[in-house]
């Protein structure tokens, strides 16, 4: 999900090595009124290395003088609960999208007291979405600790997070249907709603010029995710084309391989990126980014130092995906329900409005770093994001799905593989041009309505696969 | 603006340089004549009936008798000759595509001496919604007479024959007389044209597919519907297509125009060659002309079929997309032979976008009003044609050159794509 950042680190090397990282860990361990005021000066400048040092010296001496035991213990006792509050506005209370987070509770509430499921759903959508974007925003604050190696695994894992724990619920109540449409939704959107809007409200923005992207960069990521989406489509087309050897069982095991091997090559699509990212990545972005305030990007505000600690970020990661399971567990259970009380194919729901909450945190961020004329990473986030999902979250929940005994094969019936090689084919061909405005913009955001509306009257066949639906 | 440079070098080539000046001159000259006779009405009416008599004679022939095309427009009154006096269809039908390729080229020269009055924005608008007239004609007379298969694949037929075939042609003939080089174009300009075709041609499968699935909720019905509701959005697209073009052109699309106007404003002056009214007048006659033979074309069509013994689909998709495309075809060839490769592309691509984002959904919507069920599903092997041969040139127009194989390699392809519709019929169990 937060590949954003990922990418970030890609074209900002210097940024990992962030100056005198042990230093801060001690400064934030310490756990004083000093440091919450140098925590005020830091949330309203930048924090440049020279202040880091003398801020150091300061609580060394600090350190110095409270290490009794008595008045170590008392005070300690108090910075962890002060760290907690701290934690806690940080984290919960800065950002604006987490309004909608006293919606997950209420979802809870409701589908105890009532059996609304209609509204049980509308809410623990509304009440995931922020956590989902808190997750992302807790990878990107690890990341900073651990370095571009493990900040990149963490980046690439946790990026689809919110997608992949709804699909293992799914997978869990046996809902296959689901889980395929929810994430060939989820890549449909990020390749036609996202890059879209970004491009539609860049384009706004910056009427009067076209807005340029890398063109290499572009192809290779379109390319890579075209050789996932071909991946992924043989088992179906063989299944459609009635010409397994034992019908039904011999798709599963083509399936199940393809799988494997589509693991594989994400495993060598990271390894690939990690090794190369200083040298195919930093020049790019140099000579790829042609608004004047290309020099500021180095002193830009957004790679700025961590604003919680190693282990708080871990926590809040972990607190994180707890919450989120939990909710999804509820979303999980009313899709059928919501799909009955509103008079709308599950289909629709799978596809269209799922990934929307996985996804909510990608789009927000892909429309202003085009705002920003900074379409590179909006690219970045839009096609690494689909890339994820075709060539790890797909194969990772079909593995799983064959760990615990569930069906669950890269089959998508005949009109969603349809609708996503066409899709994938028509973006790949529009990327390879490496200009944008807001008519293609707008184009993309149209061919998105026309995906949801087919969806819209899409039912699944109910003769062919039965054996193979739930 | 890169239609409206192209008619007009167009006309400067293929009719007798009639040069303007001189009758502007002596027009202007009669003018003053009539005012200076005096206040007499009688004379003076008498006179200006006779100006009137002079100017409609020389609109007639700047209009009529100028280009070679008009030889054939004698056969437009003798199919509607055959059509009273025999029942022979056939010969109806034939002399009936003859005699409304003239009258579409025409069309396209009075659309294109109005633009030079209204303007580039209004000009740009009216070549764009002028450019497919003829299609449209033929379309509407399909729907009314409930040919809805006719209407789907005349116009896919269109998107076909432009891309493959006048494409084809000009990369052909051009490559045959520049065959030392290898003629170029520009690249963004195709990749950015090239671009939309296929996200309108997306936009107009996804009906389709729906269908052939057979996934969806109310069989029939729902595609029909979505079918309805992709045409208002492409609708939507086409309008802001437009809007963006006209806005953006100065910037985008006005290089590619600029060149061909500075290297033709020395052969030809850029100056109307009737008057606005007149122009207007021939478009309102030249329409309803189109009009009436169409709806003898139309109707012949099926009595063509049987005594021809040629499937429908045959004539619709190969046969009657000539008539619209004739006089695309003929200037893309002639731009080609002049190395401006760049207005051919512009023509092609161009014609085959309007028809996909502005016909077809125009198509479904005029059939919503009527009552027809004109939906997008097209069959799956038009479909499939269709994605497949819009894929393959968008594709091969990404490398910028051309020579005169790759023109024969479109046109052979046309061959078998036509040979294909020769030898198709429609599933009769499974549509309406």
């Amino acid at each position: 999900m937060f590949s954003c950042s990922f990418s970030r680190r890609k074209w900002i090397p210097s940024c990992n090595s962030t100056p005198f990282p042990s230093s801060r860990n001690l400064i934030w361990q310490m756990g004083s009124l000093d440091e919450r005021s140098v925590r005020g000066r830091e949330d309203k400048s930048h924090l440049h290395g020279m202040d880091n040092v003398t801020q150091k010296s300061d609580f060394i001496c600090v350190a110095d003088e409270g290490s009794f035991s008595g008045v170590s213990r008392v005070s300690s006792v108090k910075m962890l609960s002060n760290g907690v509050c701290r934690s806690i506005k940080t984290v919960v209370f800065s950002n604006k999208l987490n309004l909608l987070m006293p919606f997950g509770p209420v979802a809870i509430l409701v589908h105890i007291l009532t059996s609304n499921q209609g509204l049980v759903f509308f809410f623990s959508l509304l009440g995931i979405t922020p956590l989902a974007e808190r997750l992302g925003y807790a990878t990107e604050q690890l990341a900073f600790y651990t370095g571009a190696t493990v900040g990149g695994l963490l980046n690439a894992t946790f990026g689809n997070a919110t997608e992949l724990i709804i699909s293992i619920h799914a997978l869990r109540g046996g809902m296959i249907r689901v889980v395929q449409q929810s994430l060939l939704g989820s890549i449909l959107s990020n390749m036609l709603l996202v890059l879209g809007c970004a491009f539609f409200c860049g384009g706004f923005v910056f009427i009067k010029k076209e807005q340029v992207f890398n063109k290499s960069t572009a192809v290779v990521n379109s390319g890579l995710l075209l050789m996932a989406v071909m991946g992924l489509l043989f088992p179906a087309v063989l299944h459609y084309t009635h010409s397994e050897v034992h019908f039904g069982k011999s798709e599963l095991a083509l399936s199940r391989f393809s799988s494997c091997i589509m693991l594989i090559a994400y495993g060598a699509y990271l390894y690939y990126q990690l090794k190369t990212q200083v040298h195919q990545y930093v020049p790019l972005n140099e000579e790829g980014s042609p608004s004047p305030s290309g020099e500021s990007q180095n002193a830009d505000d957004n790679d700025e130092e961590p604003e919680i600690s190693k282990w708080e970020a871990i926590i809040w990661l972990a607190v994180m995906t707890a919450w989120i399971s939990f909710l999804s567990e509820y979303l999980v259970d009313a899709i059928d329900g919501a799909s009955k009380a509103w008079h709308i194919p599950i289909a629709f729901i799978s596809v269209i409005l799922l990934p929307i909450v996985g996804n909510a945190a990608e789009h927000a961020s892909a429309i202003m770093f085009a705002m920003k004329d900074k379409l590179d990473i909006s690219l970045g986030v839009a096609i690494g994001s689909s890339t994820q999902i075709a060539m790890f979250g797909i194969p990772f929940c079909v593995v799983f799905g064959w760990i615990i005994g569930c069906p669950m094969d890269l089959n998508f019936h005949l009109f969603e593989t349809a609708v996503l090689f066409i899709t994938v084919i028509v973006v790949a061909f529009l990327l390879q041009e490496g200009t944008s405005n807001y008519f293609k913009g707008l184009m993309l955001i149209l061919c998105y309505l026309i995906v949801a509306a087919s969806f819209f009257v899409h039912v699944d066949p109910t003769k062919d696969d039965a054996s193979l639906e739930n | 603006m890169g239609p409206i440079d192209e008619r007009t070098e167009l006309d400067s080539d293929e009719e007798i340089p009639f040069s303007t000046s001189p009758a502007v001159r002596k027009s202007h000259a009669f003018d003053c004549e009539a005012v200076h006779l005096g206040t007499r009405r009688g004379a003076l009416n008498s006179w200006i009936r006779k100006q009137m008599g002079f100017r409609t004679l020389r609109s007639i022939y700047i209009v009529l008798l100028t280009a070679k095309i008009n030889v054939l427009l004698p056969f437009g009154p003798a199919a509607i000759l055959l059509h009273y006096l025999t029942g022979k269809h056939g010969l109806v039908f034939f002399f009936s595509l003859l005699g409304i390729t003239p009258l579409a080229e025409r069309l396209g020269y009075a659309t294109e001496q109005l633009a030079f009055y209204t303007g580039p924005t209004v000009g740009g608008l009216l070549n764009a919604t002028f450019g497919n007239a003829t299609e449209m004609i033929i379309s509407i007379y399909a729907l009314q007479n409930g040919m809805i298969r006719v209407v789907q694949q005349s116009l896919l037929g269109s998107i076909l024959s432009n891309m493959l075939l006048v494409l084809g042609c000009a990369f052909f003939t051009g490559g045959i007389v520049h065959h030392e080089k290898v003629q170029l174009f520009s690249k963004a300009a195709a990749l950015v044209n090239s671009g939309l075709l296929l996200m309108a041609v997306m936009g107009l499968m996804f009906p389709a597919v729906l269908h052939f699935t057979h996934t969806e909720v109310h069989f029939g019905k729902s595609e029909l519907a979505l079918s309805r509701f992709s045409s208002c959005i492409m609708l939507v697209a086409y309008a802001s297509y437009l809007f963006f073009q006209l806005k953006s052109q100065p910037n985008l699309y006005g290089q590619i125009g600029e060149e061909g106007a500075n290297e033709e404003d020395s052969e030809n002056e850029e100056a109307p060659e009737i008057t606005q009214w007149e122009a207007i007048g021939w478009l309102a006659i030249l329409t309803s002309w189109v009009s009436i033979l169409s709806g003898y074309l139309v109707d012949a069509i099926q009595g063509a079929s049987d005594s021809l013994h040629i499937p429908v689909a045959f004539i619709s998709v190969i046969l009657l997309p000539i008539v619209g495309n004739a006089a695309e075809h003929a200037s893309a060839i002639m731009f080609a032979v002049k190395d401006k490769l760049d207005i051919t592309l512009g023509v092609a691509i161009g014609s085959s976008t309007q028809i996909s984002m502005f016909v077809i959904p125009f198509c479904v919507v005029v059939g919503w009003l009527m009552g027809k069920p004109m939906d997008l599903n097209f069959q799956l092997f038009e479909t499939a044609t269709l994605f497949v041969a819009v894929l393959v040139v968008a594709f091969m127009l990404q490398e910028g050159t051309s020579n005169y194989f790759k023109g024969l390699m479109l046109i052979l392809c046309y061959l078998i794509v036509a040979a294909s519709f020769f030898v198709h019929v429609d599933p009769a169990n499974d549509d309406d």
